[in-house]
């Protein structure tokens, strides 16, 4: 039987059945002990635990009995983030998960053909919280309601959760290639290729946008202690009940960029495709009721074979990327040669220039990144050049923020390229990077961790800004300067640092 | 589908090439290290106890004891700085690339040819002293267990594992390379050190063991940074990765079987 995953919105209520019945799986599940595999926390403890954090935040007492230490190894602590791993991990996580709902919701009289709804926050009028998980009440106004969660702050930190649209894109669906690298250039729609990675370094296209961002946007922090919202840290991400609609949301964006025109398909590799288990690392294993999911990432491909689809996997309106792009400078391509030019893949990155390191905190961080003048030309060469149709494939740009290190991973801000001093940002769309959000942050700058104290690397595409300043001639200068702009203002108590702000040519 | 874009690079043969040329050295050029000298004339162990510490020096000049060194750290330790180089590289201007990569190997092997110094020193020092050269295996052997599984093993892997932001423009980028190539070579250094003692103190079993000890780090180093503990470390991620490789062509772990969740 195929289960279909429908747009919470559209379900025809706040509390329609599948809510409904969510919801009473999810206390099910609430109710049983954490040494219980299918208990909340224990899959909340699969994607990250973090004791003294969940002890702050009232989710881990003394009184708790722990699992034994070979099922702690075998099971917590495995998301993969900073990982081309990233997309197929939580894939299967989101199955399991939903297959553990679908026996309590089954045990309770409900559909066997319950699915878990997603959250796209990109359509109109769809980007506040589902109501639902919003009221402390069921519908009957009985004030137990397991969807509501006291640690969900919201982008102001007031508890008003929704997703600000100018905060978050969908422009990693024109990335044709699945994997990145981390040279500076792209990191690629589903990331980089690493090992078994629980926390990586530098985060896929998907991952850096929508996932992280929204994490970041509706957890927010509590205003008063300064603790996160469990959305905000990957240790804690996975006890909001909203979690799994919004990672349904990012399986669903798999699925459309596989169905997008420029789109080249999953990776091939027999790492991705044998997972890391095929290459001494830790399996992919999810505890299910009555026995255990052991996967891959070749088996999270195809959704038939997995039993489910989605009610809309429509890719958004507009050009692809390149053809767009190749507009701008008033050149008609046909769309076989940009498709030829993508699935060629591109080239290594090569530094055109960075800044020295940064501090964030306040309102706003400013930084000049001088450019190398030979690397500069070699770019505006590629430009120039792509108003011939001579090359239909003129250089990408891209601005990395290296090492950025910091306490609090509900960080967000806004990144501006060359906006006029005295201007404010937020007047100049045109000349945004992007956005971005510490998601993981905090265990990134622990010395004795698996990131070893290095932080994260967040690589924002700036093609489209670097394209009008080129037509605009306003790329001649020997230096970006680049401002950063935060949603809310950063405590010095955060001790958000970068590393240096570099820029990275890369020929497609 | 997608292939990503990472091909064998041209500075990875240089360095494999580096490597090899130095354990050919090490394996045609007669003597390694000069403390097997020391221990020499005839048989294992029996050697010149009554020695004088000057005549140790005669036979382990300074000159001679740091070429080996520096021959058994191209052969041992170039392979292990693969992932900093790459991270250097990748941070550079390509313009920049070579020099900045000769900057950051000039900072590490600096570091491990002090270090280099103060162990064989340590080794010719303590043969003379009390020359037993079985007891001092069987000590530096404990050394290294005893090493190989305390916190403060670890808390200098996890160094060797980072990858620091690095200036980009003259001279401040020398400056990062060269002090990036210091701190990893101190950190590889303090990884290393008790395993290299063990290695200069194995008498004639000196060239089987540097390649034993090699393979062993180079396994280690597979091992991502991790908390500190008491536990035994290396080797079984390698471990694992054979074993995955052989359940694959056996048949026994199919990738690609139907699943059901």
């Amino acid at each position: 039987m195929v289960k279909t995953r429908k747009n919470v919105w559209e379900l025809g209520g706040d509390w329609a059945d599948p809510i409904l019945w969510y919801a009473r799986g999810v206390k099910a599940m609430q109710s049983r002990p954490l040494s219980d595999p299918t208990a909340w926390r224990f899959y909340g403890a699969i994607h990250g635990i973090d004791r003294r954090l969940w002890t702050q935040l009232g989710f881990l007492s003394s009184g708790n009995q722990l699992p034994p230490n070979d099922t702690i190894k075998t099971y917590w602590q495995q998301c993969q983030h900073g990982s081309w791993y990233f997309l197929p991990w939580h894939r299967g996580y989101v199955l399991a998960f939903e297959a553990v709902v679908r026996d309590a919701v089954v045990k309770l009289g409900g559909p066997a053909d319950w699915a878990i709804p997603y959250w796209n926050y990109f359509k109109p009028n769809q980007n506040q919280l589902p109501p639902a998980f919003a009221s402390p009440d069921w519908p009957d106004g009985q004030g137990d309601n397991p969807l509501f969660v006291a640690q969900r702050f919201g982008p102001n930190n007031d508890g008003n959760v929704f997703v600000p649209m100018d905060q978050v894109d969908q422009n990693a669906l024109g990335d044709s290639q699945f994997i990145g690298a981390s040279d500076g250039g792209s990191p690629g729609f589903g990331g980089v290729n690493t090992g078994f990675r629980h926390g990586g370094n530098v985060h896929g296209g998907v991952e850096t946008q929508p996932h992280d961002m929204v994490h970041g946007l509706v957890g927010g922090g509590d205003p008063n202690t300064g603790l996160p919202g469990l959305m905000s840290d990957p240790d804690t991400a996975g006890l909001d009940p909203i979690f799994w609609l919004h990672h349904a949301n990012i399986d669903r964006l798999w699925e459309v960029w596989n169905e997008m025109p420029g789109s080249t398909g999953d990776p091939e590799q027999p790492n991705w495709v044998k997972g890391p288990a095929s290459i001494g690392q830790r399996a992919f294993i999810l505890p299910m009721p009555g026995r255990n999911f052991t996967y891959t990432p070749g088996q999270m491909q195809n959704l038939s074979t997995l039993g489910y689809n989605y009610d809309d996997v429509s890719p958004p309106s507009g050009l692809p990327q390149m053809v767009a792009r190749l507009q701008r400078f008033g050149v008609s391509v046909a769309d076989s040669v940009t498709r030829s030019a993508a699935m060629a893949g591109p080239k290594s990155a090569e530094l055109m220039g960075a800044s020295g390191s940064l501090r964030v905190s306040g309102t706003e961080a400013r930084a000049s990144v001088p450019l190398d003048a030979a690397v500069q030309f070699s770019v505006t060469r590629s430009l120039r050049s792509a108003a011939t149709a001579a090359n239909p494939a003129p250089d990408r740009v891209f601005l990395n923020l290296e090492n950025v290190r910091g306490l609090n991973d509900a960080t967000a801000f806004s990144v501006y390229i060359n906006v006029p001093d005295g201007d404010d940002p937020a007047k100049h769309p045109e000349l945004k990077a992007g956005n971005i959000a510490l998601f993981g942050v905090r265990k990134a700058t622990e010395a004795d961790a698996q990131h070893a104290g290095d932080g994260l690397t967040f690589v924002l595409e700036i093609t489209d800004v670097i394209d009008k300043l080129h037509l605009d001639g306003a790329l001649n200068a020997n230096q970006l300067h680049v401002r950063l702009v935060p949603r809310l203002p950063v405590p010095d108590a955060a001790q958000i640092s970068i590393g240096r702000i570099s820029v990275y040519r890369q020929s497609p | 589908m997608t292939q990503g874009r990472r091909g064998l690079d041209g500075w990875l043969v240089v360095l494999a090439t580096a490597s090899l040329l130095a354990w050919s050295a090490l394996a045609f050029g007669g003597s390694i290290l000069m403390l097997p000298a020391l221990c020499s004339a005839n048989a294992w162990p029996v050697m010149p106890l009554s020695a004088s510490f000057d005549s140790a020096l005669v036979f382990n000049a300074p000159a001679r004891l740091a070429w080996g060194w520096a021959l058994m750290l191209a052969a041992m330790m170039l392979p292990l700085v693969v992932a900093p180089l790459r991270h250097v590289r990748e941070r550079s201007f390509a313009r920049r690339r070579t020099r900045a990569m000769l900057l950051f190997v000039l900072g590490y092997l600096a570091v491990w040819m002090a270090a280099g110094m103060v162990l064989q020193v340590a080794a010719v020092v303590a043969l003379w002293t009390v020359p037993l050269p079985l007891t001092w295996f069987a000590v530096a052997l404990a050394v290294a267990m005893l090493w190989q599984v305390s916190p403060a093993k670890q808390w200098c892997l996890n160094r060797c594992h980072r990858k620091p932001a690095l200036a980009a423009f003259e001279p401040a980028a020398d400056h990062d390379a060269f002090r990036f190539g210091l701190a990893n070579g101190a950190a590889c250094a303090g990884a290393c050190w008790a395993l290299m003692l063990l290695m200069l103190l194995a008498g004639k079993g000196q060239f089987p063991a540097m390649i034993a000890i090699m393979l062993f780090l180079l396994a280690e180093r597979l091992e991502g940074p991790a908390p500190l503990a008491w536990q035994w470390r290396g080797g079984a991620k390698a471990i694992r990765l054979v074993a995955a490789r052989l359940r694959i062509r056996t048949g026994s772990l199919n990738p690609m079987a139907e699943v059901s969740p």
